[in-house]
């Protein structure tokens, strides 16, 4: 073993363990903002596990989306809507958890015995790439062109849909102003009703 | 092209000379080049503020800083030393160990990416395939560490900061990768060194910055928006939210807020430099010059004033964009935050798209000019 | 198709404008750094205040006459006359007198309206203090003689843009008795009494 295997051993020891700390503590904090700041380190983690595995593009496209941008964006919302809450404690709430736990467990011997039964091919030696870049682009245009193009398709989706939900005040009502009845469309999605302008009586009431 | 000075081979093949391990020699020259970076880069800070109080004064008809030594070159390490020996508080009802993970992690992702700051053909810490990239994906890393100062001071301001500077380098990222892409396309490849390489040739009339005029100006407000510097630096707007993020620090970790803001802005303006100026291309041709003065390029003088020259020719070009970037504090107002989001989103966004189909669409039909 | 256009061209037309005037203030900016810094070195240079600055107020015990014209003028009734009635000599004595410069507004209607002369501006304008009270000056205080930028040896006394010969901008190292521009008010009393006399002359010369 010279130096650079130690060095990878060591480093993918470190990681390994920073995962899995991070991982059980995002599960196991009560506080959210813990949690969603622990994703964050999951997330850089398995971009250093990827770079162990020479898959530097990939690392670098890990930190990017997963820590640039979803987990920000996680962030973001907690944030925004961060309310000190005591919630009631329930009864029978170990109930609960002794389910989850359960529910954890089996999946986790699932995988495990999936990883144990899969024969791993480790004796022929892979040579890394010149360019791991070229290499995933040969890949998203030949052989995994369809889940490529399905996934860009779904992000659109979802981009049309985000801004129909934003963007949901400047409908028109048409119908409604021609017809003094109002007409309750379809394609409108539920939103409360603004509060009126107090008028004098309003303004005594409030009192 | 030659491949110029190889300090590393030198380094590495001087020592097993001297009977240590090939193995051995290049771990003793692993730690080299980073400690010279980090070195270069808190002194290229320390001459950044120089030069933003300086200017800034000769812009508003003062003098600036003039009694901590000559021309008051002293004056940011004065300040750094004062930063040091400040005391350290952390407000009550904060929270102590995000409050100290915040300014840590803004600072570290932005001194890492000096690993791929080309200086020369050879002087480069790493030449890493993904390159650029690299950049871009640690640069998304600080919003987090923003996101928790701000968080954790537990005061309305730093909240409030935090979330601004996180929405606005998650919305400038997109424009600046896709101006960074619509290089990368024309050169082939992520590698700094590479993209350089691809604007040599010609001098300053094989730059980028005549191929992407476009791509140039966008990069250049991404970055300057990036770095909070001052059209876009609401994230610390005083007249609103005090110093944003930075309000409840004091001391050391308010010093590596100070500094990462500066070592941000010398990095984006090495990268643009490196991006559309020629990184370390002197704007003759230099091998041009050597042969038409007769000299093999392979002469040692030669190599020592192309490597040195290559060095002062980067610098020169990053602190000429910093000047730009100091003297547009001066000009331009600062923006609103729904302007800011306005002009990252419907009017960047859009033209860098534009910008990039436009030199798809020309690297098709003159491959020559546009890197075939 | 065509509306479209023309939107996405005023757009560009906009842009393209906004450009120009950021290039506009850029020069501006780069315009101003060639010009020569208005600093004064504050503590080792003084500029000398004008003609008529309106610095502290100067009080002279023995002229004043105690008849509280200073305090009827006074937009705020400030300065404290505090005397009585001398039987012996039918004459009001003046026993003590003081302005609170911390309140005072420097308006100067004291100096303008006082029948005898006893208040008076000075240049001195370094009053900060410790303790509010502090600036509440007795006749005493208000009777020292005012510092003068000139006559302090540790300070180099700079002129103002104003005092400046014509032409000069730069106010370090003037020869002494460079005058300032434009005529003095005993010039033009002197002149205009020459072209009085001389009408005369002609007058007479006429007659």
């Amino acid at each position: 073993m010279n130096l650079a295997e130690g060095v990878q051993i060591v480093s993918f020891g470190i990681l390994a363990a920073l995962m899995i700390a991070a991982a059980l503590g995002v599960v196991l904090f009560e506080k959210i903002v813990y949690s969603a700041f622990l994703l964050g380190g999951v997330f850089i983690s398995i971009s250093g596990l990827y770079i162990l595995l020479n898959a530097d593009f990939v690392a670098a496209a890990q930190i990017l989306i997963y820590v640039g941008a979803v987990n920000v964006l996680i962030l973001f919302a907690i944030m925004l809507v961060n309310k000190e809450e005591v919630f009631k404690p329930i009864s029978g709430r170990w109930i609960r958890k002794a389910a989850t736990a359960l529910v954890c467990v089996g999946l986790f011997a699932l995988l495990s015995t999936m990883v144990l039964a899969t024969p791993w091919n480790l004796a022929a030696p892979i040579t890394a790439p010149e360019s791991t870049l070229i290499l995933i682009g040969k890949h998203f245009f030949s052989d995994y062109l369809l889940p490529f193009e399905l996934a860009s398709v779904l992000l659109l989706m979802a981009m049309i849909g985000a801004i129909i939900i934003a963007r949901r005040d400047f409908i028109p009502d048409i119908e409604a102003a021609s017809s003094d009845q109002p007409l309750q469309t379809v394609w409108r999605l539920p939103e409360r009703p603004r509060e009126l302008t107090p008028t004098q009586g309003s303004s005594n009431q409030r009192k | 092209m030659n491949s110029g000075i190889d300090l590393q081979g030198t380094f590495i093949e001087s020592l097993t000379d001297m009977g240590i391990s090939p193995g051995l020699a290049k771990t003793m020259w692993i730690p080299l080049p980073m400690t010279l970076v980090i070195i270069g880069a808190t002194v290229g800070v320390l001459v950044v503020v120089w030069l933003e109080r300086k200017i800034s004064a000769a812009a508003q008809q003062r003098i600036g800083p003039e009694f901590a030594g000559p021309l008051g070159v002293l004056q940011p390490v004065a300040d750094g030393l004062k930063l040091v020996f400040k005391e350290d508080i952390v407000p009550t009802k904060s929270d102590p160990i995000l409050f100290t993970l915040g300014p840590i992690l803004v600072v570290i992702p932005v001194f890492l990416s000096y690993l791929i700051i080309p200086f020369g053909q050879n002087l480069v810490i790493t030449d890493l395939n993904v390159g650029i990239f690299i950049w871009i994906s640690l640069s998304s890393i600080a919003p987090i560490g923003l996101l928790m100062s701000g968080y954790a001071s537990n005061n309305k301001y730093s909240l409030l900061g935090g979330l601004r500077a996180a929405a606005q380098a998650i919305s400038y990222e997109i424009p600046l990768a896709l101006a960074v892409l619509a290089v990368v396309m024309m050169s082939n490849s992520l590698s700094t060194i590479d993209i350089v390489e691809q604007q040599s040739g010609y001098g300053i009339l094989s730059w980028n910055i005549w191929r992407q005029p476009v791509g140039l100006l966008i990069f250049w407000i991404a970055a300057l928006a990036e770095c909070e510097r001052l059209p876009f630096d609401l994230p610390e707007a005083e007249e609103e939210l005090v110093a944003g993020y930075q309000t409840e620090y004091t001391g050391m970790k308010f010093g590596l807020f100070y500094i990462g803001s500066y070592v941000n802005l010398v990095l984006s303006s090495l990268v643009f430099a490196i991006l559309y100026l020629g990184g370390w291309d002197f704007p003759i041709p230099l091998d041009r010059l050597a042969s038409w003065l007769g000299t093999s390029e392979d002469t040692a003088w030669l190599q020592v004033v192309t490597a040195s020259l290559g060095i002062i020719m980067t610098i020169l070009k990053t602190y000429f964009l910093i000047f730009i970037a100091i003297l547009m504090r001066w000009t331009v107002p600062r923006v609103r935050i729904d302007q800011l989001l306005d002009l990252g989103w419907k009017f960047l966004l859009p033209v860098a798209l534009v910008n990039l189909l436009l030199t798809a669409a020309l690297k098709l039909t003159f491959p020559m000019a546009f890197g075939g | 198709m065509f509306k479209f256009l023309q939107q996405v061209g005023d757009y560009a037309k906009g842009t393209v404008q906004a450009a120009k005037y950021i290039g506009q203030g850029l020069s501006v900016t780069f315009d101003h750094m060639q010009r020569r810094p208005v600093t004064v070195q504050y503590p080792y240079e003084k500029l000398i205040p004008s003609e008529r600055f309106r610095g502290r107020i100067h009080f002279e015990f023995d002229k004043c006459i105690s008849c509280e014209v200073c305090v009827r003028v006074c937009p705020i009734n400030l300065p404290v006359v505090d005397w009585e009635f001398d039987r012996t000599s039918k004459k009001k004595k003046l026993n003590h007198y003081s302005i609170d410069f911390g309140v005072c507004i420097f308006c100067g209607n004291c100096v303008e309206y006082c029948p005898t002369n006893c208040l008076s501006m000075t240049e001195e304008y370094e009053l900060s203090t410790y303790d509010r009270h502090d600036l509440n000056y007795d006749n005493v205080a208000l009777g020292r003689l005012p510092y003068k930028v000139t006559q302090d040896p540790m300070v180099t006394p700079l002129r103002e843009l104003a005092y400046l010969p014509k032409g000069v901008s730069d106010p370090h190292d003037l020869p002494a008795g460079a005058p300032r521009p434009g005529k003095f008010p005993q010039d033009i009393i002197e002149a205009t009494k020459a072209q009085e006399d001389s009408e005369k002359d002609k007058a007479e010369a006429a007659q």
